[in-house]
């Protein structure tokens, strides 16, 4: 017998509170690294949608004329009076707003509301129930959004990893050479589809509805409900479809072809083992990492929504929200957005050091907490 | 001899390139008998892991040509179905060690199941058995059973070199084809693994193709000698007559250039290059590098028989050829 390196032997139960030890700490240091970076972001946004500050002079501006046309409005008032009601009047919202003090120093209130989610008020715009609250506004949005852009994400991640898999197989074959001719299609975004399949399927042949997301007065029950927003979704998630499959399922064949070469799969081969299972497990399963990844990343890309399609389908959606609130300069309706997006970011990241470590067995917990 | 276990006979593999048509191997024929052993000896690039993956039918994309018969146990495995030979033939009648050992473990399962699967997939055998004889089969080759729930990255190479010889051994195959299995290793653990090998062969009777440009690692373990140039098998040998004195004179180039222990001659080089596989010359492929070449060599050369079963493709044991 050939003699075997042996591991010293180590009690199992003080490896185990070692482990338990090492786990705390790295949950810890993602966890400070993590609030650290959407602090970072969130700051970045509150100096850039406030322009440094000059979004400040406007809003003076703004408070001084409104005051003054409210108290014009009102009669029997000498012009001193007017003058020194105005002044007091103006001296109150900038108290309230706490303009008179620096930028620098509001910027970090800004900060701290915004890290703990107090969005506050909208400067201009409202929710469709007339709620200014900054999260009212948001959530009455957030549906519709998630719903047509997850639907057809969904659709196109999953198609398009089923048909890379199998193309990655049937490398040069007239259907892989097809997807790859048709892949720069891509190129082209979803509307420019979208006014297409509108012009054709709502005008021509008007077998869908040409925009919007339910139809007008809305339906009573929720059955016939939920049937007119499908009938609604179903031109938008055909275009986004379209848009994004081909490249989409080029970009994982490629993926798919670069590591079924790997040795261990021809080894597998070699091994006689069946075609479905090499998938599974040699090809699919070590690189399922990545795969998650983007997947993820897709989840929390839908929440930025796309203003142009929504635009071009009529869809009450948070792309359109967030281009009118830049358009309005409705800075708290924008950092709010902006806000909520880098916290969903850091828990997706956060979730994704799990599962890495969850999946690849390489991915070992250190106290470095550098991963490897 | 009884009826040999391999018969390989006329095997061809082109494969279609960029610059044009690589004739990787050309009518390549050998012999294999029961519990033998044959070295499959030369340079890169000469062919050595083309023959090792067609018999394994473990083709490229790029296949242009391929031809021949390979007997096994007298059926022709080239003649079968893809799905017949990927169930009766792989690993269950043939395995293999591949070069890159390194990276041959699939580094998401463990070291266990992957020694154990080839039972479960081609067997049907139950998990527990499985798993109790890949086992045996690690601590054969000198791995101990708590490594079986260890994961490839947390094994050296020499470990990881060792499950996969596991691995190759572990359906009982007539013939494990080793492909350079210790080339990147160090000498002392080659020196194991080579160990492992010869008494495995003792143990169980089985053959092995190994494939090397290591003359020195190879001599220890086989019986015979297969010298291959510039996809052809040059001279076939009985190990200790070649190692002795190569008939061919690629092979005793091959051998001079070898140092060793108890001779004070310095190692010589040879000189030139091997020929390019896309475009052939006539005649002998080693003309242009031998010390003894002569007229006929721009004809075809012959595979002479010589005395004591040996055989080597060239003129200078031609009767008509030699003056």
């Amino acid at each position: 017998m050939v003699p075997v390196p042996q591991e010293p032997a180590r009690g199992q139960a003080g490896r185990d509170m070692r482990q338990v030890y090492l786990f705390g700490i790295f949950v810890a240091r993602r966890i400070v690294a993590l609030v650290i970076t959407v602090m970072i972001g969130v700051y970045l946004t509150i100096v850039v949608a406030n322009m440094g500050g000059q979004v400040d002079e406007l809003r003076l501006i703004q408070i001084r004329a409104d005051v003054t046309e409210e108290v014009r409005a009102d009669p029997g008032v000498s012009p001193a009076e007017r003058q020194a009601l105005i002044e007091r009047r103006v001296a109150l919202e900038v108290d309230r707003l706490n303009l008179d003090q620096p930028f620098i120093w509001r910027s970090f209130d800004y900060l701290r509301r915004a890290m703990l989610l107090d969005l506050g008020r909208a400067e201009q715009m409202h929710s469709d129930l007339g709620s200014r609250q900054v999260s009212r506004i948001i959530v009455e949005r957030l549906p519709a959004t998630l719903l047509l852009f997850g639907t057809a994400n969904v659709l196109v991640f999953f198609t398009s990893i089923l048909t890379a898999l199998s193309l990655s197989r049937r490398y040069g074959s007239p259907v892989d050479r097809a997807v790859v001719a048709l892949a720069p299609t891509s190129a082209a975004p979803g509307w420019f589809y979208g006014i297409f399949l509108i012009l054709i399927f709502a005008f021509v042949i008007p077998i869908a509805p040409p925009g919007g997301m339910v139809a007008v007065p809305p339906p009573d029950d929720a059955l016939s409900y939920a049937l007119s927003v499908l009938r609604h979704m179903v031109l938008p998630v055909i275009a986004i479809f379209i848009s994004s499959i081909f490249v989409s399922i080029y970009s994982w064949r490629t993926f798919f072809l670069i590591h079924s070469s790997e040795d261990y799969v021809e080894m597998a081969r070699a091994k006689g083992l069946p075609e479905r299972m090499i998938e599974r497990r040699y090809i699919l399963r070590p690189t399922l990492p990545p795969i998650i990844t983007s997947f993820l990343l897709m989840l929390i890309g839908l929440w930025s929504g796309a203003i142009i399609l929504e635009q071009v389908f009529n869809w009450p959606g948070l792309g359109t929200l967030l281009f009118q609130a830049i358009g309005h300069r409705d800075t708290p309706v924008i950092i709010g957005g902006v806000v909520i997006f880098a916290y969903l970011l850091a828990l997706t990241v956060f979730l994704l050091d799990f599962l890495y470590a969850l999946l690849d067995p390489r991915v070992r917990i250190d106290p470095e907490g550098s991963g490897r | 001899m009884a009826e040999p276990l391999l018969v390989v006979e006329d095997l061809s593999l082109h494969y279609r390139t960029e610059a044009g048509i690589l004739r990787a191997l050309d009518s390549v024929s050998f012999e294999l008998g029961r519990g033998e052993a044959v070295v499959l000896l030369g340079e890169s690039g000469c062919g050595k892991s083309s023959l090792a993956k067609a018999l394994l039918r473990l083709l490229p994309r790029n296949v242009a040509h391929h031809s021949g018969r390979v007997l096994l146990d007298g059926t022709d495995i080239m003649a079968l179905s893809d799905e017949r030979f990927r169930r009766d033939i792989r690993w269950n009648r043939i395995s293999i060690v591949m070069q890159a050992a390194m990276n041959a473990l699939n580094p998401v399962v463990k070291v266990g199941e992957q020694v154990a699967e080839p039972l479960l997939v081609h067997a049907g055998w139950k998990r527990a058995a499985a798993a109790e004889k890949a086992a045996q089969a690690l601590a054969r080759v000198g791995v101990a059973a708590d490594f079986m729930d260890r994961y490839p990255f947390e094994l050296s190479g020499g470990m990881r070199q060792r499950v996969v010889l596991a691995m190759a051994l572990i359906t009982e195959p007539a013939l494990v084809i080793l492909d350079e299995p210790t080339s990147a290793l160090d000498l002392l653990t080659q020196a194991g693994i080579m160990n492992v090998l010869k008494r495995i062969k003792w143990e169980t009777g089985t053959s092995f193709i190994l494939i090397t440009h290591d003359v020195g690692t190879s001599s220890e373990l086989v019986d015979h000698v297969a010298l291959m140039y510039a996809g052809q098998i040059v001279e076939t040998s009985p190990a200790r007559d070649f190692f002795r004195e190569p008939a061919h004179p690629y092979g005793r180039a091959l051998m001079a250039s070898v140092p060793r222990l108890h001779d004070r001659a310095d190692p010589v080089h040879i000189e030139g290059n091997p020929p390019n596989l896309l475009d052939p010359p006539e005649g002998c492929r080693f003309a242009a590098r031998c010390a003894q070449r002569f007229a006929p060599c721009d004809r075809e050369p012959p595979f002479a028989r010589l005395a004591g079963g040996r055989r080597a493709l060239c003129w200078l044991f031609d009767e008509g050829g030699r003056e």
